[in-house]
């Protein structure tokens, strides 16, 4: 693999992943109600924690999209995107091991629109985790404007 | 706190994030509570058709079986295969929502109580219909928490699909 292709291959996954993040925290930004009562449902969150993780979460899903893309604190984001992946594929596991049928709460907080957990749930975010990893061990910071690469 | 360092701006990131998103419930007009209510249990039921307080409450057993025998409209809230396999008797599939109101308004008004139900006691599906079922307009909700797992475990009145 060619060192170009290389750069080109995190710059990539960095906008990949950046745009879904935003893309997934807007409707949860939105309907906070909607997301509490959709992480409530994972029955994985002690002492009616959902509600503040319903109103943080959101908002570090965005954050850290707009990191990556705009390649400000991206070692930062990219720690995050893998702390959150593998906190949502626990998650998912559980609820699936335990038998229960929920909305994911992934994009959409909607039951009408929302997808049901499932395998593939599962296998999309070991991608998104993936190349999370990619873009946290990378050779090269091209792109990226805060810190200053040295 | 370091943000040139990986661990700096990732404790940064949250830090800003739990700023932003407790500041904004705050200000927002449809801020929800710190911490999630528990749904709250029934003590006793009267199924008053005529005064339109709104009822969202969890039922026992008993009091499930109690409203069943008092013909109270039953809904399951879990997928198509499972309420195939086995629900209670006629109980309301579960379905698009708005497909699911216009089945239960064929059958009866929105202020007439209802039962939800889902898997078992674990099972969070029946809350949220519930709550779904609230915002369209249903004010006397019942959420069956044992489900079907305590219901068929009773050997109370059952039926299939297949």
């Amino acid at each position: 693999m060619t060192r170009h292709f290389k750069v080109q291959l995190v710059f990539f996954f960095r906008l990949i992943v950046g745009i879904i993040f935003i893309y997934a925290s807007i409707d949860k930004i939105t309907h906070p109600a909607a997301f509490a009562t959709a992480i409530g449902n994972y029955h994985a969150v002690p002492f009616g924690l959902e509600n503040m993780m319903a109103m943080v979460l959101p908002w570090l899903e965005l954050l850290v999209g707009v990191c990556l893309i705009a390649g400000i604190m991206v070692d930062g984001a990219a720690i995050m995107c893998i702390v959150m992946n593998i906190v949502f594929i626990f998650a998912i596991s559980q609820a699936l091991a335990r038998g229960i049928s929920i909305e994911c709460g992934c994009f959409s907080v909607s039951t009408e629109t929302g997808d049901n957990i499932g395998l593939e749930t599962i296998l999309r975010d070991i991608a998104y985790l993936v190349m999370s990893f990619v873009i946290l061990y990378r050779n090269e910071k091209r792109l990226e404007f805060f810190p200053k690469p040295v | 706190m370091d943000i040139r360092t990986p661990i700096g701006q990732a404790v940064f990131l949250v830090s800003i994030s739990c700023i932003i998103g407790f500041g904004s419930n705050l200000v927002k007009g449809d801020a929800i509570p710190w911490i999630a209510p528990e749904l709250e249990i029934a003590d006793s039921i009267i199924p008053e058709t005529e005064s339109n307080d709104p009822v969202l409450l969890a039922i026992s057993l008993n009091q499930a079986k109690n409203l069943f025998d008092d013909g109270i409209l039953f809904v399951d809230a879990r997928d198509d295969g499972y309420y195939t396999a086995g629900h209670i008797q006629g109980a309301l599939k579960n379905a698009f929502l708005m497909e699911l109101i216009f089945s239960i308004e064929a059958i009866q008004e929105k202020n007439v109580p209802l039962v939800v139900y889902c898997g078992d006691p674990g099972c969070g599906d029946s809350e949220d219909l519930a709550y779904d079922l609230q915002d369209s307009g249903f004010n006397k909700l019942y959420v069956f928490k044992g489900g079907w797992l305590e219901w068929s475990k009773a050997e109370y009145p059952s039926e299939t699909d297949e």
